[in-house]
């Protein structure tokens, strides 16, 4: 599947100052092909979220479009385009992004629930657990988890629907070296499978699993 | 197993104190709702009641100048007490033109070392000329009433089943009426005769203000049934011109006289549960959207997944309306328990005659409560729906921890 910006940008209004805006992103053509995986690392407030978060679909850009295969996503409705991002869309959000209700293994399979009525796919859940090294918390609350395992508990459950698109916002970020790679190995293989994927990170170790680098300087893309 | 239905479930589970603070707010508020309108309902079956029972258009009482109680107000609600006039003073009633039917009535007062911890009030009746008790007697299915027979008013208790104890002499209980919500359930009904028995026993025990009568020779009251076609008012001014030395009063008045003080009231109570209501609903309101708020990595994080805004309102709704009914039910429960065991002393509380209502009133009452309730749970997701969709729910997610 091909994800492809044109002359995508971002203006955000500033507070104070009535009137001012502030370019988040800067018009850019970027495109993703099927297979290869591309990192965009960039200085923090360079615009690598803001970009991220347009390609899932979930902030509508300033300016210009960006079509996965060759469909404009902002042109679609809401409902659709949120559809697509929840069965062709891996979306990894910079943070914590766990339900505290749910024990670790629901909050894996959750993706799937919001669509399908059948049971969840519980043992591709529990298998992605194992990859990424939880297997043994997946009775536990989100609360119980370590910052770095809710990371990994979110690369789990951007994997559970294996999606053609993967957009991960800094993945490993407070990822010891060991678990660094094994998330690394894991985007890998995805993009092996034939996902697209895109990066941002600050790990200089993520550089020998990418096709392509770039980096992001004040809301401009520049390959490296 | 985790699906879309249980997940407004969970999430209550997982933020238990906010949920029970919630469910303890629209509990409030489906019981004023309820407890209110179930008294203010309570209040008017009572009135109505209470003029049905008096079953006469026009009282005619004796004037008594020493009097410390207003005979026109004794039978619906004053203390009890006695009073009586020359029973001449029926034939002359019965001779103004527009009287269709008048019947004499007895009373006399229990003395307060009687049989119960307070005066009862005793009314009897003239089985000859009676078109007043006896129909009440019909409608409770109850038989004819003989020589020291009575019926009692559903406020009266009894602690030796059949028998109750006047002046040293036992009268046997046939029945019991159903609740006016007035004095009139505080009261023991009996013919002329059983009462004779009682007051003569009075005087024998010293314990009767009027020694100077005997009873057959007196009467306390003459109730008149208007003919048709004749106005009340102008029989009753007639009464009062052509009889002399009573006091002449229509049904109507006595009981308007008591109805502008319970319509103050159902008034009051309506403006407070309406007040409870809002700030119930203010609370639902400000809880749910804390809780959304707490909550908003949450939805932003199921956005990500891919929810839509329809999904997450209605993850939001379902919630609102789950906290709003368990709150619903348990308000309508709890007030429902408090009316049916202290419906008297609320009764009594508020100074004014209360019925329970029926329970098929009650069941419209409680289903209009939980329409309420519902109604709340609406707002409150509403709130919460338009808070999560303020901003772009994508900037949530970058703000990070
Ligand atoms: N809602 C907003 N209103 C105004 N400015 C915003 C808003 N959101 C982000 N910005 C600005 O846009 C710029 C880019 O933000 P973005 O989150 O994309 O940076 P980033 O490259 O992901 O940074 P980091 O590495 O810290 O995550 C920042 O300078 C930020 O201050
Ligand atoms: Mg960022």
């Amino acid at each position: 599947m091909k994800l492809e910006a044109k002359g995508l940008k971002k203006d955000y209004t500033r507070a104070g100052k009535s009137g001012s805006v502030f370019e988040a992103v800067k018009p850019l053509d970027f495109a993703l092909k099927s297979g290869e995986l591309v990192e965009i690392t960039g200085r923090s407030g360079s615009g690598k979220s803001t970009l991220l978060s347009m390609m899932a679909g979930m902030l509508v850009p300033t300016g210009g479009s960006i079509c996965i295969d060759d469909m404009d996503i902002y042109a679609m409705e809401e409902e659709e385009r949120s559809k697509l991002r929840n069965g062709r869309i891996g979306l990894i959000p910079q943070g914590n992004t766990a339900l505290l209700s749910l024990t670790v293994l629901e909050n894996v399979m959750l993706p799937f629930v919001l669509y399908h009525k059948e049971p969840p796919p519980e043992d591709r859940a529990k298998e992605l657990l194992m990859k990424v090294g939880l297997f043994d918390m997946k009775d536990e609350r989100p609360n119980a988890l370590s910052g770095g395992e809710l990371r990994r508990m979110a690369v789990a459950r951007a994997l559970l629907m294996k999606p053609a698109v993967l957009l991960a916002d800094e993945p490993t970020a407070g990822l010891d070296d060991a678990n660094v790679e094994l998330v690394m190995e894991l985007l890998r293989s995805a993009a092996d499978e034939g996902a697209s994927v895109l990066l941002v990170t600050h790990e200089n170790e993520a550089r020998k699993y990418a096709d392509r680098v770039f980096n992001m300087a004040g809301g401009r893309l520049c390959s490296n | 197993m985790l699906s879309l239905k249980n997940l407004p479930w969970r999430n209550l589970q997982g933020y238990a104190g906010r949920t029970a603070a919630l469910v303890f707010f629209s509990m409030l508020m489906a019981a004023a709702i309820f407890g209110g309108s179930m008294i203010v309902s309570g209040v008017l079956r009572g009135l109505s009641e209470a003029e049905a029972r008096l079953g006469a258009d026009i009282v005619v009482t004796p004037v008594d100048a020493n009097s410390s109680f207003d005979a026109q107000t004794v039978l619906l609600q004053a203390e009890p007490g006695y009073f009586y006039m020359d029973k001449g003073k029926l034939d002359e009633v019965a001779a103004v033109e527009g009287v269709e039917k008048a019947t004499p009535q007895r009373y006399m007062a229990s003395a307060k070392a009687g049989c119960c911890s307070a005066r009862l009030q005793m009314i009897a009746f003239d089985p000859e000329t009676d078109f007043v008790i006896g129909p009440w007697l019909k409608d409770s299915n109850l038989s004819e009433m003989g020589l020291m027979d009575v019926v009692i008013g559903s406020n009266v208790t009894v602690y030796n089943d059949n028998i109750i104890r006047f002046y040293d002499t036992e009268c046997r209980i046939i029945g019991q009426f159903e609740p006016t919500g007035t004095t009139l359930d505080n009261c023991v009904y009996m013919n002329f005769e059983t009462v004779n028995v009682l007051i003569n026993a009075s005087f024998e025990k010293r314990l009767n203000l009027y020694e100077k009568y005997s009873p057959e020779d007196v009467i306390s009251s003459v109730m008149v049934r208007t003919a048709s076609g004749y106005d009340t008012e102008r029989v009753a001014a007639d009464i009062r011109a052509k009889v002399g030395g009573v006091s002449v009063a229509t049904a109507k008045n006595m009981v308007s006289g008591i109805s502008d003080g319970l319509k103050r009231i159902s008034r009051s109570i309506t403006f407070t549960a309406g007040m409870l209501w809002l700030i119930g609903l203010f609370a639902v309101m400000l809880l749910f959207v804390m809780m959304i708020h707490e909550r908003k990595r949450e939805f932003a994080s199921l956005s990500a997944m891919g929810a839509d805004r329809k999904v997450i309102s209605d993850i939001v709704g379902k919630e609102a309306m789950t906290v709003c009914l368990m709150g619903g039910a348990a308000g309508i429960f709890f007030s429902a328990a408090v009316l049916y065991s202290f419906g008297g002393f609320i009764g009594n509380y508020l100074g004014a005659g209360m019925v329970v209502p029926s329970t098929g009133t009650a069941f419209v009452l409680a289903g209009l409560a939980l329409c309420s309730s519902l109604l709340a749970a609406k707002v409150a997701a509403r709130a919460a729906v338009w808070y999560i969709f303020r901003t772009d729910v994508s900037l949530v997610l970058k703000e990070g921890e």
